[in-house]
């Protein structure tokens, strides 16, 4: 490991990368956590009114993380074990949520369930109020279970083949060898994939905001606290509790992942193929992970038809109305779009850069600095909007376009995203290769700039994508930042929602998951490979 | 001296539940010329490569001076010190052809384009890569890639040359014609070189030097010649070829031989080692250096068993036992084979015996 000290480009450099992560991933974070002051703790905490939402919280988190995780592992389990066919379709269908705000599935569910949803009340002529905390289990169940399952996925997908072949050599039977050798091995990995779930469900702001009704749970109270009496010392209050839930849980994450894991990361696990599972397991799982695709489809399914069908579900002709409204109300799509191109391109370079000087270098307080460039993994999406709202929203800030804040806010919300690619880019190539760089005479810089970046392309792309989806997704980081000619589609669609603009709110949404797919077909096209997504946490 | 390295020592925190510092490279001082080609030689994780890498500039030392043509360069950064490394990996720059991995180090020094082109023909020319200037890494075998990360070093002219193993990922026929490329291509160009090798043959065949590593310090340092004939140390004796090691007692001694005693019988054997009388002492002798004689000899003869005969193609191998459960290894041509229980006497020439001081 080489010392920066004797390189001042490289201490200029990181000087800046460390300043602007002060200034824009912990001064806002601090200032949400100070701007109550110990009264304003004291007096909210006494008002007690956090208690219930923090239960809420508590409830919804375990039920869904329970739910969500055991869909997500037999979807895995079935992509990485069994033989079923139709595998490239299934990891499509498992893609997709991703490439989403969350909070579509809450709309798709009030269109089918909902007083006059299609299913509810068209077919079974019910007007079942779902509002409340069985919907939003329901919802954030088939919200989460695709990221659950692609967490979990890549715990499966590391376990050692070789191992298991052995045991089925040494004669355990298909169960024996998954229950005694497989789980075991991966279970740093699977506890550390259902806090990662618990996290996001947690945090979740749009599913409980169009779907939960009265049952608050703490980022729609932070969001109503605000919203709805401009109470910002309450709300800093109430996300500074669910921070420091959302903390505890990533802690405990960080515990076990830090504990012995067994799972081979060589990477040469997987060329020995795994031993086969029984016919019954293969028609168990093709069965689940149909069933489980078919509702993915009818979630989004939902949402094409009622863009493109005059009032769903009630008038069916075919009309592009919705997407003509859309056009002419396009800034907050092209908002979206101009955005998270340029938030998804910085953070891809800056973490980039960061990564290298954190991996490649040595210096001191490097562990904090790595620790801050993954903490906004951990930290709610509502929580880091209100840091922002309160830091930046000042009158001698003023002169600072919105645009640019928003913009601002995307980039150091995906630091960890771009940052972890980086990481993971650059473990995979050879020290010796930028020492060789360097003894032929080029600076730390001038060797990442020739060799490293080049190189590290792919883990550039996997960054850019992954913090371009997220960035166009958000709604929970941006809903204090926007102003009117600020806004976004995410936003746009929220606002539509509520004013039960279902056609509008529905184009739009298609569009940003368009958009999304699009862009990763580009990047797809453009660089000729299959670049992944950047699993946070 | 051109290149010296005073008392230098590098420690790292100790890993793991041990607590402290650990000394990869442990105050190891060495004088190398102009033009001398320098092998560090030991086992893995003996510090060889860190020394090398102190070198270099890709670690700092804990303490201790690098001077190079009278420069200090403990503070100087690693890509301005005017050495280039060959590594074990090859290091390859996998986005470039195979002229712009040579020219790499001259384009960081903006050295003009035409220059350029004339300085990378040149060492082309040299290691034999004509014609493969615009092949993809990939489309290289291991022994051209290895001429590249030559090359690659070669073409800036670097003060001093540094190797760290090489020819390791070479199979074993390409590694050996890739020995005497190297050393004729350094002696011609009349380049310092530093190489780093955990093979003895390597550092036998190619080094003017060589500097025998363990545990992070200087174990011995001398010619081939010196260090395979006179190993100083058992650790020395053993690192580098077969040996025998027999407990001895200094009987009697002057100032170029002495008699000692092993196995209860009397050998005369060369020295220049200090001694004293009824010394514990070992005597060191190679396998091959044994010879198997009639009743006749008498002179440095000892009688044993041979427990365990190896035929191993070009020799026999034997086991054989000496008395006071020692047993020796000896080789011997095929032509006379004989079998496990047979009594034989075997002589230890007095030039091929070496007493080494235990340490």
């Amino acid at each position: 490991m080489r010392r920066i000290s004797r390189e001042p480009s490289v201490v200029i450099t990181l000087a800046i990368l460390v300043g602007l992560m002060f200034a824009f991933i912990i001064y806002p974070q601090v200032q949400v956590v100070l701007v109550p002051g110990l009264g304003g703790y004291v007096s909210f905490l006494a008002e007690q009114t956090w208690v219930k939402p923090f239960f809420n919280s508590l409830q919804v988190m375990l039920l869904s993380t329970t739910t969500a995780v055991v869909l997500g592992f037999i979807y895995a389990y079935a992509m990485v074990y069994s033989k079923m066919p139709f595998k490239p379709f299934f990891r499509i269908i498992g893609v997709l949520p991703l490439l989403s705000p969350p909070f579509v599935v809450a709309a798709s569910y009030i269109l089918l369930f909902g007083p006059r949803g299609m299913i509810s009340y068209y077919v079974f002529g019910q007007s079942p109020n779902i509002l409340g905390l069985g919907g939003l289990w329901g919802v954030q169940t088939i919200a989460f279970f695709p990221f659950a399952y692609q967490l979990i996925a890549d715990v499966l997908a590391r376990s050692d083949a070789r191992m298991e072949q052995a045991a089925r050599n040494l004669g355990a039977g298909p169960w024996n060898v998954f229950r005694t050798i497989t789980l075991p091995m991966a279970r740093p990995g699977l506890l550390a994939a259902i806090l990662t779930t618990a996290i996001y469900i947690v945090e979740d702001f749009g599913n409980p905001a169009l779907i939960a009704g009265q049952f608050t749970v703490l980022p729609t109270q932070a969001y109503g606290l605000i919203s709805g009496f401009g109470d910002v010392t309450g709300a800093a209050v109430v996300s500074t509790i669910l921070l420091l839930l959302a903390l505890a849980l990533y802690v405990a994450k960080t515990r076990i992942e830090g504990q012995r894991s067994y799972v081979t990361i060589s990477g040469r696990a997987g060329t020995i193929p795994r031993p086969p599972v029984p016919t019954v397991v293969n028609v168990f799982c093709f069965v689940a992970c149909s069933l489980l695709a078919i509702l993915i489809l009818m979630v989004y399914g939902v949402l094409l038809v009622s863009a493109v069908v005059e009032v769903f579900p009630v008038k069916w002709g075919l009309t592009s109305k919705h997407f003509e409204f859309l056009t002419s109300n396009i800034t907050p799509l092209q908002n979206t779009l101009v955005y998270g191109t340029i938030a998804a391109i910085i953070c891809a370079m800056f973490a980039m850069l960061l990564g290298f000087l954190v991996q490649r270098r040595e210096w001191r307080g490097k562990r904090i600095v790595d620790f801050i460039a993954i903490m906004p993994a951990a930290i709610p999406g509502i929580f880091f909007g209100i840091g922002y709202a309160t830091a930046f929203n000042q009158r001698w800030l003023d002169w600072i376009d919105r645009g640019a804040l928003i913009t601002i806010s995307m980039i150091f919300w995906n630091i960890p995203v771009g940052y972890q690619a980086a990481i993971a880019g650059l473990q995979q190539i050879d020290r010796s290769l930028d020492d060789a760089a360097t003894s032929l005479g080029a600076g730390s810089l001038r060797a990442f700039r020739d060799i490293l970046l080049p190189m590290l392309d792919g883990a550039l792309l996997t960054g850019f994508v992954t913090a371009f989806v997220r960035a166009v997704t958000t709604l929970s980081v941006v809903i204090f930042l926007f102003t009117p000619s600020t806004t976004v589609a995410t936003i746009k669609i929220f606002q539509l929602v509520n004013d039960f603009m279902w056609g509008g709110a529905t184009a739009f949404t298609v569009s940003v998951v368009g958009v999304a797919v699009l862009v990763l077909v580009i990047v797809w096209t453009i660089s000729g490979r299959r670049v992944g997504l950047q699993r946070t946490g | 001296m051109y290149l010296t390295l005073e008392h230098l020592t590098k420690k790292f925190p100790a890993r793991g539940k041990q607590v402290g510092e650990v000394a990869a490279v442990d105050d190891i001082s060495l004088n190398i010329e102009k033009g001398q080609f320098v092998t560090l030689l030991g086992p893995s994780g003996c510090g060889k490569t860190t020394t090398l890498r102190l070198i270099a500039g890709f670690e700092f030392p804990t303490s201790g001076h690098i001077i190079l043509d009278g420069q200090r360069l403990e503070d100087v950064p690693p890509n301005r010190r005017d050495m280039a490394m060959v590594f074990q990996s090859y290091a390859i720059f996998p986005h470039l052809n195979v002229f712009e991995n040579i020219a790499y180090g001259l384009k960081v020094k903006k050295i003009a384009a035409a220059e350029i082109k004339r300085r990378v023909d040149d060492v082309t020319k040299l290691t034999q890569l004509t014609g493969l200037e615009d092949r993809a890494p990939n489309q290289l075998s291991g022994g051209q890639q290895q001429r590249v990360a030559l090359a690659r070093a070669l073409v800036v002219e670097p003060k001093v040359l540094l190797f760290d193993e090489p020819l390791s990922n070479l199979d074993a026929k390409l590694r050996e014609e890739m020995r005497f490329e190297i050393r004729d291509l350094q002696k011609r160009l009349g380049i310092t070189a530093i190489y780093v090798t955990h093979a003895q043959e390597e550092a036998l065949v190619m080094s003017d030097l060589i500097a025998i590593i363990h545990q992070g310090k200087l174990a011995q340092l001398g010619t081939p010649e010196e260090i395979y004939e006179q190993p100083r140390s058992r650790f020395v004796a053993d690192f580098i070829g077969l040996s025998d090691f027999l407990p001895a007692r200094v009987e009697s001694y002057d100032a170029t031989t002495a008699r000692v005693t092993v196995a209860g019988a009397t050998l005369t054997v060369p020295t220049k080692l200090g001694l004293s009388r009824d010394q514990s002492i070992l005597l060191h002798i190679r396998p091959y250096d044994i010879e198997f004689v009639g009743e006749s000899a008498q002179d440095n003869v000892l009688p044993g068993v041979i427990k365990q005969a190896t035929y191993l193609g070009n020799i026999v191998d034997y086991r054989v036992e000496i008395g006071q459960g020692l047993a020796l290894r000896v080789q011997a041509s095929t032509d006379q084979r004989r079998a496990a229980g047979e009594r034989v006497r075997l002589h230890f020439p007095a030039s091929k015996c070496h007493l080494i001081a235990e340490e």
